[in-house]
């Protein structure tokens, strides 16, 4: 019994939280006028159903495509920097290993409406303006690495250091116990903190307004900004544009989920 | 490879003569259009008509518009034409970044400076040289709901002429019960804010350089009351114009303080007698003023062919018969509108035109519009009153025209 | 060559080579913003002098006029209620939801999983969508609290200058939560059984295990869930631009985006740098903080 009061609980808490999620597919189901309406409806009076026009009018899969290619591409390379980084991090304890992870930190301060100017002007010293989707995907993969090495550095201080220091008797180099006992074992947590990365990619948005001028090369945020611009009417169409844009990360979400929560929450071994 | 520097050498000497290379030049025009609009019709339009001549046109966010258009200049990635919205004219003439199109005009068979309205033309106009040309203008009136003001029992035939005409309507049509508030207006901590502002201070002898004055006060008081009696939404502080005018369209409020923008969302979502009225003002017979909008097509200085950007805002200026019905802008310059889509409102805003006082010129305008927008909120709010609060702001403003 | 190859590969080279990976691509992509946001809020600079690094130096000019505006005292006040109320009611709700998800009952880790969608929506989104719950004339969380005869009177969350930081600090809240609870819940599922099912032999209430086991164990995840929620917070621009635009009146007006205003809307650049570097400098102090709290970590 008590184990259906506390799910009763979990359904409401979930359901409160996701309440705006809700509030964002609702209006955007709204025809007109309705969202201005007091007091508001729960439930769309007429259902205004305008996903294939929002998708087809913007040219919608080409801006998440974009978006795609950034969020892909600036995972890949925190991925592939940070992973070392954390695990360096979580083994060795010296000064020197403070003031790295300190300066990680403070390498991440700043909005990126701040980080943007100089930015803009060093890329362009150095010609990368001339490949706007790879300078986004290098700033952005600035941003959030120092996040991903935090939290994959707990990932790796919950892989045994016995398992590790056994390999390296056996003859193992710190390079093979690595990559085949650490990296395995703390797998899963780079995954999800992977996924978390890639997600806070995937909604990434001053670096691309600035970087990128050409509209094909945009990904969806700097999409749906230019949709909702100063003069926007059509909010229920924005709400249709962001749910579009959320909802198949959602379901691939969803669907990952148990494997994401699990990988985040049982320890390494279990 | 070499022809192309040929070429573009020869149109930086030979000038108008240039033009009969075969040479394919391209265009950077930067806008805060989207597909569909102004800019992006009109660079099709003119791209029929030069094959010769490619314009790449780019939205930029009207609020990114100045910042992004900075950094470009200074990295040497500018546009060779862009949209300039009428305050920040100033700023970039200053600098030596736009080209002087005196010399242009005087060439011109299209454009006479004379024909210009005398707002729009002082937007452009920076220490004796003209630097751009107006695209369109806009200004503000007072759009009313004429069901409500039947229903109140006011005469919509007649609607406020006076700041104690308005109150006392707003009054009469605030029914908090219903939801419905008597007027929508904008005081938002923006260039909006500034811009609806300006002409109220305006009427009253006032403007930007000159704050501080009792008719100021007078005016800021009045919009203070307006919200403190319920009589407007306490969410003029943080809405746009254009966000304002949406309760309007919705029946939240009964009168709403706008530009001819709105007029296209109006026609689709007002379900009611709409119509529109000249700003009132302080009592009969005082000064009349208005707001003026909209933005210039300026040639960025450094423009390789300054040539073929001039041909395109001559192209531009000669569509300014078509911007009522098709844009949604007041013609910026003396030409004959056919058959204007509602045709009375489009008398109100010619008229009101006529009174529309462009803001600044400034280089420094944003700190300017900054000052003012403050003594707007920290009044509205109840920090201070409105005196000290536009003392605080010539303070400021003082300190920014002194420099 | 052997030698370098071998320390490389087996001993703490390894190591060093690992973390200047990192840090190198820092250092060029992180690191040049900051020294150069320090260098031009030392020089007077405008929109056009932004590429040049040949600008009048001033020293610490900038730093006086920034500190001596009127508005600096109220943005600091500010970014300190919002920064305290965000991070301590993110660990509230996160830890308690945290723990309670903890618990044994069908559906848990699923529904817990849900709680991630706050991290999938984009910032601009998360931004409108918080915009039409909290507008005052016709916003449903007014209807709400009407409803249930909370409030007799609508709240004008966004436009109500003693209201409005409150607004964005429970959007901010709402961000947060999903980050604070999975975190704390990794740290709480690390924590062995056995020590409580031994405390439970001794005799212990839930309470007191909560004080002895749960709380000393999660010290390292707590210590870095408050810093990066500090660091998130502060870098906390798009609902404001989303909700108040700092306003009304500077009411609603913290450090991040007061910066942006300086810098790039009334072209101050020079302050709108100066208010970077003091949170910056703020910041390190956040981060020590996190890494002496990382000596508490248990490493098994």
């Amino acid at each position: 019994m008590k184990k259906y009061i506390l799910l009763a609980f979990a359904i409401l808490f979930v359901g409160i939280y996701l309440f705006p999620l809700y509030w964002m597919y609702v209006t955007g189901l709204k025809a007109g006028s309705e969202i201005f309406r007091f007091p508001p409806t729960f439930w769309p009076q007429t259902l205004h159903f305008n996903v294939v026009d929002i998708w087809v009018r913007l040219r919608m899969d080409r801006f998440l495509t974009n978006s795609l290619i950034i969020a892909l591409g600036a995972t890949a390379i925190i991925v592939a920097v940070g992973t070392g980084c954390a695990y360096a991090l979580a083994r060795v304890r010296s000064i020197w290993m403070d003031v790295a992870l300190f300066a990680t930190l403070m390498m991440q301060v700043l909005p990126s409406s701040l980080m943007i100017t100089p930015i803009f002007v060093s890329f362009n010293m150095v010609g990368l303006l001339e490949y706007p989707r790879l300078a986004v995907v290098l700033a952005q993969a600035a941003k959030l690495l120092p996040l991903y090495i935090v939290l994959c550095r707990t990932a790796f201080m919950q892989v045994p250091r016995e398992l590790e220091e056994a390999a390296l008797v056996d003859g193992n180099s710190r390079m093979g116990a690595f990559f085949q006992i650490a990296v395995p074992l703390a797998r899963n947590g780079i995954l999800v903190t992977s996924v978390l990365v890639f997600l806070q990619s995937f909604g990434e948005y001053v670096y691309s307004r600035s970087l990128i001028g050409e509209r094909a090369l945009q990904p969806a945020t700097v999409g749906l900004q230019s949709f909702m611009g100063p003069n926007t009417s059509d909010w229920s169409g924005v709400m249709t544009y962001s749910a579009i844009y959320v909802t198949p990360i959602l379901i691939v979400f969803v669907l990952l989920q148990r494997r994401i929560v699990s990988g985040l929450t049982a320890g390494a071994l279990k | 490879m070499k022809s192309t520097i040929l070429a573009f050498a020869a149109a930086g000497l030979l000038a108008s003569t240039a033009m009969a290379s075969a040479e394919q030049v391209t265009l950077d025009l930067w806008t805060i259009d989207d597909p569909g609009e102004y800019h992006y019709v009109l660079a099709e339009e003119f791209m029929e008509e030069h094959p010769d001549i490619t314009v790449n046109v780019r939205t930029v966010q009207f609020r990114d518009m100045v910042n992004d258009l900075a950094r470009a200049v200074a990295t040497g990635n500018g546009p060779d034409i862009t949209y300039i919205d009428n305050p920040e004219v100033a700023l970039f003439a200053s600098r030596g970044l736009l080209l002087d199109l005196t010399p242009y005009i005087e060439k011109s068979e299209v454009v006479n400076a004379e024909d210009i309205y005398p707002g729009p033309l002082a937007s452009v106009t920076w220490d004796g040289g003209i630097y751009g040309l107006p695209r369109g203008a806009n200004t503000i009136a007072l759009y009313y709901n004429a069901d409500k003001f039947r229903e109140a029992g006011l005469d919509p035939d007649n609607p406020p002429k006076t700041w104690d005409e308005l109150y006392q309507a707003a009054k009469v049509l605030t029914k908090p019960e219903e939801n419905a508030y008597g007027i929508a207006f904008s005081a938002v901590a923006t260039e909006e804010g500034t811009f609806q502002f300006l002409p109220w201070l305006q009427m009253t002898g006032g403007d930007y350089d000159n704050v501080a004055t009792e008719g100021g006060a007078r005016a800021l008081n009045f919009w203070k009351r307006l919200l403190d009696e319920g009589l407007a939404s306490p969410d003029t502080l943080i809405r746009s114009q254009w966000d304002s005018t949406g309760t309007f369209n919705t029946g939240s409020a009964a009168m709403a303080i706008s530009g001819p923008w709105e007029l296209p969302r109006m026609s689709e979502e007002a379900e009611f007698d709409y119509r529109a009225a000249l700003l009132p003002i302080p009592e009969e017979g005082a000064e009349r003023a208005s707001a003026l909008g909209e933005g210039d097509n300026v040639i960025l200085a450094n423009s390789d062919n300054p040539e073929e950007a001039f041909l395109f805002l001559e192209f531009l200026y000669e569509q300014m018969p078509r911007v009522w019905n098709e844009f949604g802008y007041l013609p910026a310059s003396r030409v004959e509108v056919n058959d204007p889509k509602t045709p009375t409102i489009y008398a109100v805003f010619e008229e009101s035109m006529k009174y529309a006082r462009n803001r600044g010129p400034h280089p420094e305008w944003p700190r300017i519009s900054k000052a003012v927008q403050e003594a707007i909120q920290s009044t509205l709010t109840g920090q201070t009153d409105a005196g000290t609060a536009l003392e605080t702001a010539q303070q400021k403003i003082d300190g920014v025209l002194g420099e | 060559m052997a030698h370098f190859w071998s320390s490389i590969r087996d001993s703490r080279g390894f190591d060093a080579l690992l973390v200047w990976l990192a840090l190198g691509y820092l250092t060029v992509f992180s690191a040049f913003p900051l020294v150069y946001n320090f260098v031009i809020s030392l020089q007077t600079v405008d929109l056009f002098s932004l590429a040049s690094f040949d600008r009048p130096f001033v020293g610490l000019e900038n730093y006086r006029e920034v500190l001596s505006d009127p508005v600096a005292g109220t943005v600091l006040w500010n970014t300190i209620r919002f920064v305290v109320l965000s991070v301590v009611f993110q660990l509230l709700i996160g830890f308690g939801l945290a723990l309670f998800f903890q618990q044994d009952f069908p559906g848990s880790s699923y529904l817990r999983g849900l709680f991630l969608a706050g991290w999938i929506m984009p910032a601009l989104v998360v931004g409108a969508v918080w915009s039409w719950i909290l507008a005052g004339d016709f916003g449903v969380l007014n209807y709400v609290l009407r409803s249930f005869g909370l409030i007799d009177e609508n709240i004008f969350w966004l436009s109500d200058h003693q209201v409005s930081l409150y607004s964005v600090i429970i959007a901010n809240i709402w961000l947060g939560v999903p980050f604070n609870m999975i975190l704390l819940s990794v740290g709480l599922a690390s924590i062995p059984q056995d020590l409580y099912e031994a405390a439970e032999l001794d005799g212990a209430g839930a309470w007191q295990r909560f004080y002895t086991i749960t709380l000393p164990l999660m010290r390292a995840p707590l210590g870095a869930v408050v810093s990066l929620g500090i660091i998130f917070t502060l870098q906390q621009f798009d609902l404001f631009a989303a909700l108040t635009q700092g306003g009304p009146s500077n009411a609603s007006n913290v450090a991040q985006y007061w910066s942006w205003q300086l810098s790039f809307q009334t072209y101050q650049i020079s302050r709108g740098s100066v208010v970077s570097v003091l949170m910056i400098v703020f910041v390190i102090g956040v981060a020590a903080i996190y890494t002496r709290s990382t000596r508490y970590e248990q490493n098994y």
